[in-house]
């Protein structure tokens, strides 16, 4: 080897180690840094592989995450079932109804693509499976990880003519890039069911939608994307995989105040108090008297549905199964271009920037339920009700969407019932728009009985709202509830000046304070004379 | 060729596969989310063109656009808009502007392509603008 080779070489490998070192921070810092997560799982010999199913990647999940399956399997997102302790009522998706989408009962295929498992398609599923546990649901980084109706709460890997005959291509999701992109929980990962919970964007609560992927302040003041930017889980504090909060045993007053780092709190982390304490008004005492009987959703966040996405404030199934003329199915939609008819579900009436119903709340929800007596004389009837009142020291004023409905029952039984409705079969009612066969084989699945007989039935739903948190500038003013037509004119129980008024003594109080005006100035008047008559006699 | 002759640029080329592949960014598309709404569209719906949704047009359109870099027909570059100067220039009146204001244009650039491309007509997960 040349003595002139050599150098050049050698001199080629510093050129290379010095490049080196810059490149990977020694010298100059330019290596980019992931900071949300410890762990590279691209760099993970057990992810780098493909895989024929979600099961599979779950059995690579835990391969490493040895308990996490477990402790998936004891939370409400696994079980869909709750025994609420105070009511002694079995609650949960796998137990109660709605008038939105009504039941999954004989539907699981297309509602269990919100179900954190994999392939829960009838009521055999096994819940002690570890590998039907569904890592990527939560865990997606990508946005690109779907489950679509009917599959059971499988991804679809393969591309797909969706509709069948169509020539339009769904493409299959590359599930090995999911799985190496795995991260901490977002707003897009909780939100790809809970924004879309009734059927579609914004549908069910009104005040969680799509527009909270990447809210602005003024949506929301905690999850603003360009701000605090909170995710779900923020408040939603997580512990071994069970999420706090709950729509079955939500907390309606919460006196435990702010938690402290270190200090053992079981109370429900996801109140506003865990954080903002009981008195949370610095600049403005005088609004801290509110914070006992009004729940602080009730003035910070005055509408819902305030991102542009709609909420349906109502579902007639009873409108449902028109046909045009060619006995096709039919969709109707408003100015904007929302639906507001289709033959298979009914009619729709949508609300934007909604003001909430106000209610007494102490936390207590009931439901009817399949098994319960309903009577359609009694004009409506309510899915679920808030417990409260204004004296048992438990309630406080909240904000509510009320979902009202009409939905079919069975007559003779007097039972609210459960249709299959998805379903590309003989009986679904989505495809076939015949009640009966849908609810006999919908009513058949749940064990309950049917007497073949189909009536509607006026329904109503109470959600408490709760996000969609204003900016405090954006709270609602005094006026907006201490007035005679106020928000709060429907509520009772409670004094609330400005709304409140008894002829008699608003009288007696003005002529007070009348009296007190004409006296003062009369005795100054008097003042004033008796000076200058004084002033006059002295100047002789 | 003699070993002698290859064993230094072999060595280079190694060592700068190595630290490319060491420094290589993994494009955040939720920030380029947030920047695409917040600083591109908050202009694009006050201007004549309206607002443009990342789904209308294809992956390959997107990219080939953001290839060109050419904004406004040409008139100025699309990386100016992304720019670290430009970012200062609007940081008091855009808060995105403002939270990402160190971050290196390339990664910002990458970020906002990679919502694009994924929320393109034929993306991952077509996207809209809010």
């Amino acid at each position: 080897m040349g003595l002139v080779s050599l150098r050049r070489s050698a001199g080629c490998v510093l050129a290379g180690l010095l490049y080196l070192f810059a490149a990977s921070g020694v010298i100059a810092d330019t290596k980019p840094l992931k900071l949300n997560t410890t762990a590279d799982h691209s760099k993970f010999k057990e992810l780098q592989r493909e895989f024929q199913s979600g099961p599979e990647v779950t059995k690579a999940c835990l391969s490493c995450h040895t308990e996490a399956a477990g402790q998936v399997h004891r939370t409400k997102h696994w079980k869909w079932e709750f025994l609420n302790p105070a009511s002694g009522q079995k609650l949960g998706k796998k137990e109660v109804l709605n008038n939105f989408c009504i039941s999954i009962a004989s539907n699981y295929s297309a509602c269990t693509s919100c179900h954190v498992g994999y392939g829960w398609k009838d009521a055999s599923f096994d819940f002690t499976s570890e590998e039907n546990v569904d890592c990527l649901a939560c865990h997606d980084t990508t946005g690109i990880y779907k489950k679509p109706p009917g599959l059971a709460g499988h991804p679809q890997l393969k591309d797909v003519e969706n509709p069948p005959g169509s020539g339009k291509i769904t493409k299959g999701i590359d599930i090995a890039k999911v799985a190496q992109k795995v991260g901490k929980s977002s707003r897009d990962n909780c939100g790809s069911c809970h924004f879309y919970g009734g059927g579609g964007d914004g549908v069910k609560h009104g005040d969680l939608d799509s527009s909270l992927a990447a809210p602005d302040k003024d949506l929301d003041v905690h999850m603003d994307a360009t701000g605090l930017d909170f995710t779900c889980a923020t408040c939603h504090k997580t512990s071994s995989h069970d999420v706090a909060g709950s729509r079955y045993t939500p907390t309606a007053m919460d006196k435990g105040g702010a938690h402290m780092r270190g200090k053992e709190d079981k109370s429900n982390p996801a109140t506003c108090v865990s954080c903002h304490d009981t008195a949370p008004h610095k600049q403005d005492a005088r609004l801290n008297t509110h914070t006992g009987k009004i729940a602080c959703q009730t003035c910070h966040i005055p509408e819902f549905a305030r991102g542009g996405v709609p909420t349906k404030m109502s579902w007639d199934w009873s409108k449902a199964g028109e046909r045009d003329a060619e006995g096709k199915q039919i969709v109707r939609k408003d100015a904007k271009g929302h639906i507001i008819y289709e033959s298979r579900k009914g009619a729709f009436e949508l609300g934007e920037n909604v003001k909430p119903e106000y209610f007494w709340f102490n936390g207590d929800v009931n439901y009817t339920l399949a098994t319960d007596k309903v009577d359609k004389t009694d004009g409506v009837t309510r899915i679920n009700w808030l417990g409260g009142s204004p004296d048992d020291g438990k309630s406080m004023i909240w904000p509510v969407k009320v979902f009202r409905g009409s939905q079919p029952y069975d007559p003779v039984n007097k039972t609210l019932v459960k249709p299959h409705t998805a379903g590309n079969d003989d009986t679904g009612y989505w495809k076939n728009l015949v009640w009966d066969k849908a609810i006999e084989v919908g009513m058949k699945d749940a064990g309950l009985p049917f007497s073949g007989k189909v009536d509607f039935v006026k329904t109503e739903m109470f959600w408490p709202i709760t996000h969609m948190v204003a900016p405090k500038e954006k709270a609602l003013a005094c006026t907006e509830c201490h007035s005679k037509s106020g928000r709060l004119a429907g509520i009772t129980g409670i004094y609330i000046p400005g709304r409140d008024a008894n002829s008699l003594v608003d009288t007696f109080g003005w002529g007070i304070a009348l009296f007190s005006l004409v006296g003062s100035v009369g005795h100054g008047l008097m003042r004033i004379a008796s000076r200058r008559k004084h002033e006059e006699k002295e100047n002789g | 060729m003699k070993p002698a002759k290859i064993l230094g640029p072999t060595l280079l080329l190694a060592l700068l596969s190595v630290s490319l592949s060491a420094s290589a960014y993994d494009a955040d598309w939720k920030r380029g989310r947030i920047y695409y709404r917040s600083v591109c569209t908050s202009c694009h719906v006050a201007l004549p063109v309206g607002q443009i949704n990342p789904s209308s047009k294809t992956m390959a359109e997107w990219s080939g656009y953001l290839q060109a870099d050419k904004h406004a027909k040409g008139k100025d570059s699309v990386k100016q808009y992304v720019s670290k100067s430009y970012r200062a220039s609007i940081k008091s009146a855009n808060k995105a502007a403002e939270k990402f204001a160190d971050v290196p244009d390339q990664e910002l650039l990458d970020d906002v392509k990679a919502f694009l491309v994924k929320g393109a007509k034929d993306g991952e997960a077509p996207a809209s603008c809010s």
